[in-house]
């Protein structure tokens, strides 16, 4: 240890650890830049590509009879995207709040609590993919037919564990004496969630919600083996195959002609502004009500 | 809404006009007895959801694991011969993981550290903003970009680094016969590690951030420079939370599918070239699904148990080693 | 600088099919046309093989028959049978019949064959024209032969100016294939000794080589990596711009894959009774050897009327006007006494009343 007489005037640092510290910053800074690069060019190369079809008629009018031949859009599968991925979220949101609340509100550190926590966790981790093989094996077998509803069932299963997870960490969040100053009052466990919890929450809930709905949009694996694919929008998940953005983006890739290259770019396109708007809102949103909260 | 409370006929003082004993009934008990149940059966659900999974996968992998016993995890994938080993599908999964963190994780604590210690106190928000919006992106989309731009390049430069390695002992082995579609272990792994780097880099500033300010300040107190700072005070204190971070960004990239399956090359076989084409369990499951021979397909389905199984495993251990850094430093798990 | 060249390639594909398409169109006035059908759904997968064929077939079909909606999707032979046998899928489209060792269909089903083309083995080396035998073909797909310059390659091609010595990169599918199981069928029946990797949907190819998916997957691949081979359906292949080798059939003579020598393959392959048949290595001097047969299959009892009849009226058109379209796909139309024993057999499909 250094003399402690000289507290006053600061040792002068050695050459040596200046230059260290110098070499550790610019390291550090490179590996930012380093990350940042091929990321944002992702995404100037999408809009480039992208920006050269998009247009009204590409939004809206069906995919082509023949893929190899120039002209339709991508209709069809924007319309199964929002639709597929707003069925899952109808189905996982609520019920993953609901869990979340059963979690944090009643389960507490009880051993079943603590037991679904770990499973939540688990399933968080389960491969796109094995969500699909599971959905395709237990529904589309039975049911012998591709749907859109098969889709959203596989995406919903991927959603759940995400919703139970912030709708628990939120809820944790929340300060035990607004809990305490409502049981106070006189309300029961339910009226205290309704009405001091979830409002507390709301906005890291909600957030939490976007940001799950954002992962199920982007999503193709789940939805490979379980909606078919249909030339013209096909508005009822119930019957007959449908399409989605992703899967289109991941069947064109792979093919060599132009044209269906740059259908796979105009999805891609369309699919981040899909993602980047509800990741956007989720930000908003927590954004909007910290604001309030604080004022 | 002030409800006026009735008339009161005796003379006891008049209750206050709002609050309490006015307005209408709150829910009673059963109401919360009924919530309960459901908020329970919500979260049921996910074990049902899961023993559901684990229950059909094995169910219809089953043939697999009974035609082949251990060899699941022999280097034999043959369908045409009844030859249905992962081997090189499981040696495939482990590489590019390997890979992704390799390149990922150095670089995910580099953005974490300079986030939190060096960027100046506006930049903070638009940085991690930016990042977190890099994560929304799909992986197909990755998967399509890399095919456009990447495949080419990286060709060339594994061609480069081959030639000039070619004579060293053991290097020069794995850099052999690079792939000259670009498409292999080494490419699928630059892309998992761009996908994998918002969340890690995420998860490390969340850790980072837990530094309590009087280490750092006596860090400082004593003379430190920030760079010794970070090694004395942030990283000793966030290992556990730092080696948790890679743990799930591996369990991430092990789950990785479309990106890969479009980026691996598809050669089922065990090959020491990096920059050469392989396979992975999550690629070839997408690849080559629907095959007609029961059997495939139970290989299949039974490659996503596997799958399943190591994603989990490599769960449980971030999960052991947090607790363990947790219990070792005093913080409360 | 490719990229602009497949446009106007695809751009050339539409100016063919355009007049083919008007033409065929006015041939329907002349022949029988079909009943207006009531408005169904009918879902199919499989083949990739077929895929460009069955598109414009859909096409065509819808402009006929406004309540009638077909949908095709391309994940492979393999991937048809199975949904057929499950029962996801009213048809399937597949390049290789069901083998005895694949879960069979339940119920009593229909091979109906639609076109015949070449499986070409397409490459991307600069200026040169090859010509390869069977034994060379099998030498490298197998990973025994490494180089363009190499011997076995320059023999075969006697007249060829410097071959480079590039390496070869093979590009095989990676998804269950009828078009693998018909390449490796002819690579096993005509270079028995060179070929040792059995035939099937998949193979086990040896290491280091690529996998991609679907044909136009593996065009793909090979247009993009200097000195790759793989093998492509010949619409797959031409819309490509890929060049293509001219391979010794069973007579002894180096033959290009084009469709006249597609049909003459198949008119040298005697049909089985349930109409399937093999034209792959047949006989005759003009015919191309790895020519691959498609089928579409079908149940023989339609439960469902509407699906029942659509059905009949979609074959009906793939065995009328289809055929004239085929060519302009690069497919050639079925030999004719192949084609009227496949128009009899639509007729066996028995629909429920309902």
């Amino acid at each position: 240890m250094t003399a402690v007489a000289s507290h006053l005037t600061p040792l002068p640092k050695s050459r040596a650890r200046k230059v260290k510290n110098f070499v550790a910053t610019a390291v550090i800074g490179l590996a930012f830049v380093v990350a940042l690069v091929p990321l944002v060019f992702l995404v100037v190369y999408v809009v480039q590509q992208g920006s050269k079809v998009i247009s009204w008629e590409f939004l809206t009018e069906d995919l082509p009879f023949v893929d190899r031949l120039p002209g339709g859009g991508m209709n069809p599968a924007v319309v199964g995207t929002l639709l597929i991925t707003g069925a899952a979220s109808l189905m996982a949101i609520p019920l993953g709040v609901l869990g979340g609340i059963y979690l944090n509100e009643y389960g507490g550190r009880s051993p079943l609590a603590r037991f679904i926590r770990f499973l939540s966790e688990v399933m968080t981790g389960v491969p796109s993919i094995v969500m699909g093989l599971f959905i395709y094996t237990l529904v589309v077998l039975n049911t012998k037919e591709k749907t859109g509803f098969a889709g959203a069932l596989a995406l919903a299963c991927l959603m759940l564990p995400i919703v139970i997870r912030t709708t628990d960490q939120m809820l944790a969040l929340v300060p035990s004496e607004l809990r305490e100053g409502s049981f106070a009052l006189g309300s029961r466990k339910v009226r205290t969630i309704r009405t001091v919890v979830l409002p507390s929450a709301a906005a890291g809930i909600v957030s939490g919600a976007l940001l799950a709905v954002a992962r199920a949009a982007g999503e193709t694996a789940p939805l490979l083996f379980t909606i078919g694919i249909v030339r013209e929008a096909n508005t009822d998940l119930f019957a007959g195959q449908n399409t989605a953005l992703s899967v289109q983006i991941f069947t064109n890739a792979t093919s060599p002609f132009s044209v269906q290259q740059d259908r796979a770019w105009g999805a891609a396109l369309t699919l981040i502004v899909i993602v980047f708007v509800t990741t956007i809102a989720a930000r908003l949103v927590t954004a909007f009500f910290a604001r309030r909260q604080t004022a | 809404m002030a409800v006026t409370a009735p008339p009161r006929p005796n003379d006891s003082p008049a209750p206050p006009s709002r609050g309490l004993g006015t307005g209408p009934r709150p829910p009673g008990i059963l109401t919360d007895h009924i919530f309960r149940w459901v908020a329970l059966a919500s979260g049921l659900l996910v074990l049902a959801i899961l023993a559901l999974i684990a229950y059909t996968t094995i169910d219809n992998a089953w043939p697999w694991f009974r035609h082949e016993g251990l060899g699941i995890f022999a280097d034999n994938w043959d369908p045409a011969k009844g030859e249905f080993g992962a081997g090189a599908m499981i040696y495939g999964t482990f590489l590019v993981g390997v890979i992704a963190l390799v390149i990922s994780v150095p670089v995910s604590i580099g953005i974490a550290l300079f986030v939190n210690e060096i960027a100046h106190e506006n930049l903070r928000k638009p940085i991690i903003y930016v990042v977190d919006l890099l994560a929304a992106i799909p992986s197909v989309v990755y998967g399509l970009w890399a095919l456009a731009v990447l495949t080419k390049p990286l060709a060339d430069i594994y061609q480069s680094i081959s030639d000039a390695t070619s004579g060293i002992p053991i290097i020069g082995d794995l850099t052999a016969n690079p792939s000259k579609s670009g498409l292999g272990y080494m490419t699928a792994g630059i892309i998992v590690a761009i996908m994998i780097t918002p969340i890690i880099t995420s998860l490390t500033r969340e850790v980072f951030a837990t530094t309590p300010p009087s280490l750092k300040e006596a860090a400082y107190g004593m003379g430190a420079t920030r760079w010794e700072m970070i090694r004395g005070s942030v990283f000793p204190h966030s290992r556990g939370g730092l080696v948790s971070a890679v743990m799930i960004g591996l369990g991430r990239a092990i789950g990785e599918t479309i990106a890969v399956a479009l980026l691996i090359g598809s050669s089922q076989h065990i090959s020491e070239n990096i920059f050469g084409p392989g396979d992975t369990l999550a690629a070839i499951i997408a690849n080559q699904f629907g095959e007609a021979v029961g059997i495939q397909r139970a290989a299949l389905i039974g490659m996503g148990v596997v799958l399943l199984v190591l994603t989990v495993g490599v769960g449980i251990l971030a999960r052991g080693i947090v607790s363990r850094y947790d219990r070792r430093s005093g913080a409360v798990a | 600088m490719l990229r602009s060249l497949a446009r106007r390639g695809a751009l050339v594909l539409a100016a063919f099919a355009l007049p083919a398409f008007l033409l065929g169109n006015a041939a329907t006035a002349t022949t029988a046309s079909q009943a207006k059908l009531a408005s169904a759904t009918i879902d199919g997968d499989g083949s990739t093989f077929q895929l460009g064929f069955n598109q414009v077939m859909i096409e065509g079909f819808k402009q006929q028959q406004r309540a009638v909606t077909v949908n095709y999707q391309g994940n492979g032979s393999g991937t048809g049978r199975t949904d057929f046998v499950n029962g996801v899928v009213d048809f399937a489209g597949t390049d290789a019949a069901y083998k005895s060792t694949d879960p069979q269909p339940s119920k009593p089903f229909l091979y109906f064959p639609t076109v015949v083309a070449p499986i070409t083995v397409s490459y991307n080396v600069e200026g040169v024209k090859l010509n390869l035998s069977a034994d060379t073909t099998a030498k490298i797909f197998s990973g025994a032969i490494n180089t363009w310059d190499d011997a076995a390659i320059k023999a075969d091609n006697p007249k060829a100016k410097k071959l480079p010595s590039t390496s070869i990169t093979v590009v095989h599918r990676s998804d269950s294939s009828g078009t693998t199981a018909n390449f490796t069928s002819f690579l096993t029946k005509a270079a028995p000794s060179s070929w040792t990797l059995g035939s099937g949907s998949t193979v086990s190819w040896p290491e280091g080589t690529q996998g991609a998916t679907g044909n136009s997957g593996v065009a793909k691949l090979v247009k993009d990596t200097d000195g790759a081979v793989g093998y492509v359906d010949f619409s797959d292949a031409k819309a490509s711009d890929l060049s293509y080798a001219s391979i010794k059939n069973a007579a002894g003579k180096f033959v290009k894959p084009s469709l006249p020598a597609a049909a003459a393959a198949a008119q040298g392959a005697p049909a089985n009774a349930d109409l399937t048949y093999d034209p792959i290595n047949s006989d005759g001097a003009a015919a191309y050897p790895i020519t691959s047969p498609t089928w579409i299959i079908v149940y023989q009892d339609q439960s469902d009327a509407a699906k029942g009849n659509a059905i009949k009226g979609f074959l009906n058109y793939v065995y009328g006007e289809g055929q004239t379209l085929a060519p302009s796909v690069d497919y050639a139309g079925l030999p004719n006494g192949l084609l009227k024993k496949a128009k009899a057999q639509v007729k066996k499909i028995t629909v429920r009343a309902s």
